[in-house]
């Protein structure tokens, strides 16, 4: 037998913000920080700092609706090849925000709101989101890989 | 680390630009709305350019102020050109299709050379 088997996650850091708007602003310096240096291009940090900022601001506002005294939980694991975020609010499954996809000319006409990019740029920015709810818990999880990407996966 | 937003206007031949700083967010909504008020005050401008060289931070609330922005110009007859996106924004400018609505260039000196060819 040389294979071997798939490396545990390491948790690299877990940290809570206040759900306060501008913190996402606290989460992703604090996300950069641990994960610089683990072999994610530049680009791709830029990529998952903007993830980061997206979810956590939806958390803040969606899930947590702006109470400052519930937090946002933030956990950083390795697992491998994989650096996954985790972004938890207590706002359960209604926290999931609208998954209408925007569409630029519909916005310019007035045909849809402005707003509604948040959902869209984390799922372009990343190479893997999942949301995950228990009871109250609502999860999203963001999934970079730290080797280069296969085809697909620069493609998103 | 968050640091709000500022906007200067000028006018640049038929171009009025709007010099943007520190952070697009939703907080930059009054900033920015007063920005394009003034910027198209006179009438004159058919061109509005928003330079970003001195921007931070741009989230998605930031990117309905620009779609705003851009629906409002689009109405009156004008159009929309933008400078100084780092790569990053400039990639989120191209997967939103902002870009397909907005001239993208490097810099305010490349939009003032393509304003004059324009007009020469």
């Amino acid at each position: 037998m040389t294979g071997s088997a798939p490396s545990a996650p390491r948790r690299l850091a877990a940290f809570a913000v206040p759900s306060e708007p501008g913190n996402e602003r606290l989460a992703l310096a604090k996300v950069a920080e641990v994960v610089t240096g683990r072999g994610l291009t530049a680009a791709r940090l830029e990529r998952l700092k903007t993830a980061v900022a997206e979810a956590a601001m939806n958390a803040i506002e969606h899930g947590n609706h702006n109470q400052v005294e519930v937090p946002v939980e933030v956990e950083v694991l390795q697992s491998g090849t994989e650096i996954v975020v985790g972004i938890s609010d207590s706002g359960g499954a209604a926290a999931d925000v609208s998954a209408e996809e925007p569409d630029l000319a519909d916005k310019i006409e007035g045909r849809q709101s402005p707003r509604g990019w948040g959902l869209f740029l984390i799922r372009n920015m990343v190479d893997d989101m999942d949301v995950t709810t228990e009871g109250a818990r609502h999860t999203v999880w963001l999934t970079m890989h730290t080797a280069a990407p296969t085809a697909e996966g620069a493609g998103k | 680390m968050k640091s709000a937003c500022a906007a200067t206007t000028r006018t640049v031949g038929t171009a009025a630009v709007i010099e943007l700083s520190g952070d697009v967010d939703g907080s930059a909504a009054e900033t920015l709305t007063t920005a394009y008020q003034s910027a198209v005050a006179d009438g004159e401008a058919r061109t509005i350019v928003l330079d970003f060289a001195a921007v931070d931070y741009i989230n998605s609330t930031g990117i309905a102020l620009i779609v705003s922005v851009l629906a409002k110009a689009r109405a009156e007859g004008r159009l929309v050109a933008a400078c100084g996106l780092s790569p990053h924004y400039r990639e989120i400018f191209d997967i939103t299709r902002l870009s397909d609505f907005i001239a993208l260039f490097p810099d305010l000196d490349e939009v003032v050379s393509q304003l004059k060819g324009a007009t020469a």
